[in-house]
């Protein structure tokens, strides 16, 4: 019979998700384990975006005063490009590059650890390299602790907080999440870039600790996703997010997209005389709303990836927000309902309700329907090349023949690309209903 | 006692300065220093002793110590150098290793004299194993360094306790010696895995009020009652070997008292010998007789058909077929 270690909750993975719920719990006094796969939070690295730190405002104050930033992104740029055009959207606020900032892009070695620091500080007891291998139930099914792959003991508790990533199998044991369907995920792919910080400020139009988020349309040739790249101190992070299935159908090698992005005429100069320093590839839950698990159950939570929280919406593209909120909220409830001394799915509830009076849900329901409208075909394969041809239309001097009119080049080129006008206008009109 | 070395097991080298850039979240036990603790571990367990770990470095290590901490030993920790960063520790200790091992016999100090030194035989970084000739000398014990096997002998009432140890020699042949205490040993990173720590080890470790340390040094869980193990004078002693290779010679050993004398009659040195002799053969025939003559006088050959036989050379000494000297 192995020894039962008793807490007051469990959380499964430090990442921002699992260290805001330990953060919550320890704040409130509550004992709390925090369990880590990897040597240290964060160990897994293949993060490359940009956190947006407004949720950390109530959380850690100041936050700013102590993260582990790279950059502070001031120049967030939408570009839409074909294999040898590219139109960008940069805008450009130096507010952002003040305090209280917006987004920065940070290495998630560094911030989960951090993240992580200050649920030790408060008190929460951070265990790692252990694996939580499944779920303990009592007689009445109601979830009661975890086993991990070391030997001599099982953690016990009231609750058990799952941040454990996308496609979690402490949620699938728990029959809350359903089998994976490929059509909820993306894969992202990043190559991490060794270039000089003068390099990166010169090219870039940037000054030390500014930093430029870019996010691209149209670079992976047809399938349905995007690239990005996000500059940090001294390393430049660029990739892809494709559709899982799409891209698995196409046969193309992820790396094979970032290749093609890395070479495109309006990258290249960008990473001139860079080496790669790491690459890595992660699954990402894209599913949106319509594709979340249940958040709840007797005795367990779900929180972060884990619950399908990450928002990719085009125009937007977070996620540790996301986990962190929703991170901190499980806390809250867990405290709460341990107060009530009631850790029934019912007595959780409040987890639910809590987000969806905050982001975490409010956003992810109002833009329930962007997924499939930045995924579809027309948006994916289409609209690139036919933005890009009308803007070299329009500034293209065809002198002496005269300048060509606005709609009448616009039927021109939507019919090259085989796009009726009411299907362009049809798409703006859903575009404006979602994010409108 | 175990020393360990905790540094990034992937720094970065610059290949063309030869600059080398570690990274704190790099930072681990080798392969090495992870089997010297797991041998220490066992031979505790065997002899009912107790493991004390020590190590520098920076404050960065922690997380490794912690690890360390949850399999139930004594950790202590002596900050060194930079605690940024650790990189102006790692250059003071390739520069004096000597001086390291003297920081380290002083920090086990309130722990008492060790009977035992395990070590890694050389660190992941830039390492040449000098180290644990260095203690051994520190601490005036024996020491049997590069083992791929540790295994404590079982002692006999009033016997002393032994170790009985195996190493690598050339040709694929191993050596095994016996080492009685106190020995430094240090170990390959063969053989043995460090063990995984128990969850409530893991989480003894994470405790945030620890036993406090002195000044300089972090101490944390501590093993099941100390039991030393017995000291007594340092010696290793050369079990029963064959030759490792087929042309072994044997030679009477030499008789003087004076070890001085006889290690000068082993090796030869401070004797004055004739120059090489350099043949200018006149065609190859010639070369061959003398070639095969040369061979068969110093016994690599059996008598050679129609040659003859020349006379030994003063100071020179036959082998026979069975490798008897005559």
């Amino acid at each position: 019979m192995p020894e039962q270690i008793e807490f007051d909750a469990v959380v499964v993975g430090a990442g921002p998700a699992g260290a805001s719920a330990a953060l919550a719990l320890a704040r409130a006094g509550r004992s709390v384990v925090l369990v880590e796969r990897g040597p240290f939070p964060g160990s897994k690295n293949v993060y490359g975006g940009v956190v947006y730190g407004r949720v950390l405002d109530d959380i850690v104050p100041n936050w700013w005063e102590e993260v582990p930033v790279e950059r502070w992104v001031v120049r967030r740029s939408t570009m839409m490009m074909t294999g040898t055009q590219s139109l960008s959207v940069d805008f450009r606020s130096q507010a952002w590059g003040s305090a209280p900032y917006n987004g920065m892009t940070t290495l998630r070695c560094h911030f989960d650890a951090w993240l992580a620091g200050k649920a030790t500080d408060a008190g929460a007891r951070l265990v790692t390299s252990t694996v939580a291998t499944g779920l303990i139930r009592d007689s009445a099914g109601r979830v009661v602790g975890v086993r991990t792959d070391r030997d001599g003991a099982e953690l016990r508790a009231p609750v058990v907080i799952a941040c454990d990533g996308v496609n979690s199998f402490l949620a699938k044991e728990a029959g809350l999440l359903p089998r994976a369907e490929a059509s909820h995920h993306t894969l992202g792919v990043k190559e991490v870039l060794d270039l000089p910080p003068g390099a990166i400020n010169e090219r870039f139009g940037v000054q030390d600790h500014e930093g430029v988020d870019m996010e691209i349309l149209g670079c992976t040739r047809g399938i349905p996703g995007g690239g990005f790249l996000y500059t940090n101190a001294d390393t430049v992070s660029i990739g892809v997010v494709v559709s899982l299935p799409e891209l698995a159908a196409s046969g193309v090698r992820p790396e094979a997209l970032i290749a093609d992005l890395k070479a495109h005429p309006t990258i290249a100069p960008l990473l001139a005389g860079s080496t790669l320093r790491e690459y890595g590839a992660h699954l990402i839950p894209e599913g949106g709303y319509d594709t979340m698990p249940v958040l709840a159950a007797d005795g367990l939570l779900i929180a972060g990836d884990a619950g399908a929280m990450t928002l990719a919406a085009g125009l937007w593209l977070e996620g540790v927000n996301f986990a962190i909120g929703s991170g901190y909220a499980a806390g809250r409830a867990v405290d709460r309902a341990l107060s009530k001394g009631d850790c029934t799915a019912k007595g959780l509830a409040s987890y639910r309700a809590d987000l969806e009076g905050q982001f975490v849900l409010a956003d992810h329901k109002r833009l329930r329907k962007a997924p499939s409208l930045v995924l579809s075909e027309r948006v994916q394969q289409r609209y690139p090349g036919l933005i890009c041809d009308l803007a070299e239309g329009m500034f293209t001097v065809t002198n002496p023949t005269p300048k060509a009119g606005a709609l009448a080049l616009t039927r021109q080129v939507a019919a090259r690309h085989g796009v009726k006008l009411r299907q362009l206008a049809g798409d703006t009109l859903r575009g404006l209903r979602i994010f409108g | 006692m175990v020393c360990l070395r905790i540094t990034d097991l992937r720094p970065a080298v610059d290949p063309l300065v030869g600059t080398v850039t570690r990274d704190r979240l790099g930072v681990g036990l080798t392969p090495a220093d992870g089997a010297a603790l797991e041998h220490a571990l066992r031979i505790a367990d065997a002899w009912s002793g107790r493991v004390v770990v020590v190590c520098v470095g920076p404050e960065s290590v922690e997380p490794v110590l912690r690890d360390v901490v949850a399999l139930g030993v004594s950790v202590v920790r002596v900050p060194l150098g930079d605690e940024g960063d650790g990189h102006r520790y790692v250059a003071e200790l390739v520069e004096d290793e000597r001086a390291l091992a003297r920081t380290l016999v002083a920090a086990i100090a309130p722990f008492g004299r060790p009977d035992l030194v395990l070590c890694g035989d050389r660190s992941a970084d830039r390492g040449t194993g000098a180290v644990p000739a260095y203690l051994a000398h520190e601490l005036g014990a024996s020491q049997a360094l590069g083992l791929v096997s540790v295994v404590a002998e079982s002692a006999l009432d009033g016997a002393p306790w032994t170790l009985l140890v195996e190493r690598r020699l050339d040709g694929g042949w191993r050596e095994r010696l016996r080492v009685s205490l106190p020995a430094v040993c240090s170990v390959e990173g063969a053989g043995v895995r460090l063990r995984r720590a128990s969850l409530s080890g893991a989480l003894a470790a994470t405790d945030p009020t620890p036993a406090a340390g002195s000044t300089g040094t972090t101490s944390a869980a501590v093993a099941s009652a100390a039991n030393p193990i017995t000291a007594g004078p340092g010696s290793i002693h050369v079990g029963p070997t064959r030759p490792f290779t087929p042309r072994t010679r044997i030679l009477a050993a030499p008789a003087d008292p004076d070890p001085r004398v006889r290690l000068l009659e082993l090796t030869g040195a401070l004797v004055a010998h004739d120059p090489p002799t350099v043949l200018h053969p006149a065609d190859a025939s010639e070369a061959a007789d003398l070639l095969l003559a040369f061979l068969s006088r110093h016994g690599y050959m059996d008598e050679i058909p129609g040659a003859t036989r020349p006379s030994p050379v003063d100071g020179d000494v036959e082998i026979d077929g069975d490798g008897q000297a005559r």
